[in-house]
């Protein structure tokens, strides 16, 4: 089948082209590391190792789906390389599947990464169906993230996508409960994290390891679908009005 | 009996209260190349955009083969005949040459492979070298090469030679000669002269959205042709342009410059009326210049 070989192909060049650069690659897998080495195993207030891994977990995949999806779009869109694709009989579909793989072989470095740090330095002991959840909930989660920075790509200039990124990447971890607990926070910021995807996956995810609010399940994952849901209808919406 | 390649009938185009296009009409048959010259702001882009469907027009239609030009809409098997070269074409600097053909010709159900893409770029010796590391002339010649990825019937080049070396832009017009011969239409936007002059069966020259002028190279030069004479004359204005065949007078500091579609009539009235007229020069006219009183006498009309 010729277009099953387009798909595989698009998607093994966008890796490939992804891999080779130093300055995407490094960051994204060292920072969830680095602050899960310092802040979950080093400087460890006892027993929050399990509860950090959660969220150095969330951290960690929502970067590179970001970094990506926004940053390369953006760059494709400014250098023409999108609209030459366009015109060509490639699939649309080709093009952002292959940049969701690369996302996912990112997010699962990562993920694979952090659990080792975790059980071999951690101590952190779960059952085998825990890690499975745990690591199938983060990879699944990326995909609001790819599609928040489909719509940055579509949107932005290649010189403006990285810095708006970590404008919203950094306080979105943060007001999200990533880095301190949410119950930490003041009270609105707490109901405010109710807008975030990822304090809704950091939920889910905690609740795993028994350490969520207590609120359902069905609310968090209705809500990270409604949010994806409009986020594609706008990518989309974005997408067929673009013009060069 | 088949369709045209491309077949454009009262295109206009308006952004905002500017006119970008205003009614553009043009018709290709198979192996023809037409060349479009414009100064910047022309409308050259914007009426490729409208082609390739990358821009709606306001009114007016574009055929391909036929088939009727939908917007943006995805019409994949029309895609598998054209071949784009964009004036902003870069690919990922990451991907070396090899890969960026294998991944490209994958988009084709009828095209070259991968090492027929290297050849046509002519760039065997680099088919490891990553994108990014290419100098310019190799980078068109690779987006050349993509354009025939599917060896299509229907090439757009969009100043295809721009940054090349003499070498390389005269085997790129060697390769649009073969297409042509194969039956491939190609529509071509440039800026050197020298190029339409070379390529081009007919030249197309657009100004403030409109065809100010169509033709062979060689009718294009027959429709302006005008020689300059250069002088310093004692003669006024007036007595000047009164002289027959003259049809603008500009001028100098010390001389004035007369153009004339009659040079010998014109130079014996001037040397009867005038008997210190000194410094007599008489030049031809480049296409360039032709191109450029075309494109400059309908700006002046409008104002």
């Amino acid at each position: 089948m010729s277009t099953l070989r387009i798909y595989k192909k698009e998607a093994w060049y966008d890796l490939i082209s992804v891999w080779r650069t130093p300055g995407f690659v490094l960051p994204a897998l060292a920072f969830p590391l680095m602050f899960y080495l310092f802040f979950g195993v080093v400087f460890s207030a006892g027993g929050n190792a399990t509860y950090l891994l959660v969220s150095y977990g969330c951290f960690g995949i929502m970067g590179p789906a970001m970094f990506n999806f926004a940053m390369n779009i953006a760059s494709d869109r400014a250098h023409g390389w999108l609209t030459l694709k366009r015109l060509s009989p490639m699939p649309v579909g080709a093009y952002l599947l292959a940049k969701l793989v690369t996302s996912l072989v990112f997010a699962l470095v990562i993920i694979l990464l952090l659990f080792s740090v975790a059980a071999l330095f951690a101590n952190v002991r779960l059952h085998t169906g825990q890690w499975l959840i745990l690591a199938g909930l983060l990879l699944a989660g990326t995909l609001p993230f790819a599609l928040i920075g489909l719509i940055l790509g579509l949107t932005l200039s290649d010189k403006a996508a990285p810095g708006v990124v970590n404008l919203l990447y950094l306080p979105m971890a943060f007001l999200s409960g990533l880095w301190l607990p949410v119950t930490m926070l003041p009270q609105a910021l707490q109901q405010l994290a109710w807008l975030w995807p990822s304090f809704h996956l950091s939920q889910l995810g905690l609740k795993v390891i028994g350490a969520d609010l207590g609120f359902a399940s069905a609310w968090h994952l209705g809500i990270l679908l409604g949010q994806s849901v409009l986020l594609a209808l706008q990518a989309r919406r974005l997408f067929n009005r673009m013009t060069s | 009996m088949s369709a045209l390649p491309l077949q454009i009938t009262g295109l206009t185009k308006h952004y905002a209260d500017k006119t970008v296009l205003a009614g553009v009409d043009i018709a290709l048959a198979n192996g023809e190349v037409l060349c479009i010259l414009g100064p910047n702001g022309a409308g050259k882009t914007t009426l490729i955009s409208i082609i390739l469907g990358l821009v709606k027009a306001d009114s007016g239609e574009v055929r391909l083969f036929g088939q009727l030009q939908t917007g943006t809409a995805r019409n994949t098997a029309l895609r598998q005949k054209l071949g784009v070269m964009m004036q902003i074409g870069s690919l990922s600097a990451n991907l070396t040459v090899s890969e960026q053909c294998d991944l490209f010709s994958s988009y084709y159900q009828n095209g070259h492979n991968a090492t027929e893409l290297i050849n046509l770029a002519g760039l065997d010796h680099h088919a490891n070298q990553r994108f990014g590391r290419l100098s310019g002339g190799q980078k068109q010649r690779l987006l050349f090469a993509l354009a025939l990825a599917g060896k299509p019937q229907l090439v757009f080049l969009d100043e295809p030679t721009l940054g090349m070396d003499v070498e390389a832009r005269r085997s790129l017009w060697q390769q649009v000669r073969q297409l042509k011969q194969q039956g491939v239409a190609v529509v071509l936007t440039t800026h050197y002269l020298e190029e339409a002059e070379q390529l081009a069966d007919r030249i197309l020259v657009l100004n403030n959205g409109q065809i100010i002028a169509q033709g062979s190279p060689a009718q294009l030069k027959a429709m302006t042709a005008y020689k300059f004479i250069q002088c310093c004359s004692t003669l006024d204005d007036v007595q000047l342009t009164a002289l027959p065949a003259v049809q603008q007078l500009t001028r100098l500091s010390h001389s004035v410059v007369l153009q004339s579609n009659q040079v010998e009539q014109t130079l014996r009235a001037l040397l009867a009326q005038d008997s210190h007229v000194t410094d007599i020069e008489v030049r031809p006219v480049a296409l360039e210049q032709a191109f450029l009183q075309l494109t400059q006498s309908t700006t002046a009309k409008e104002r």
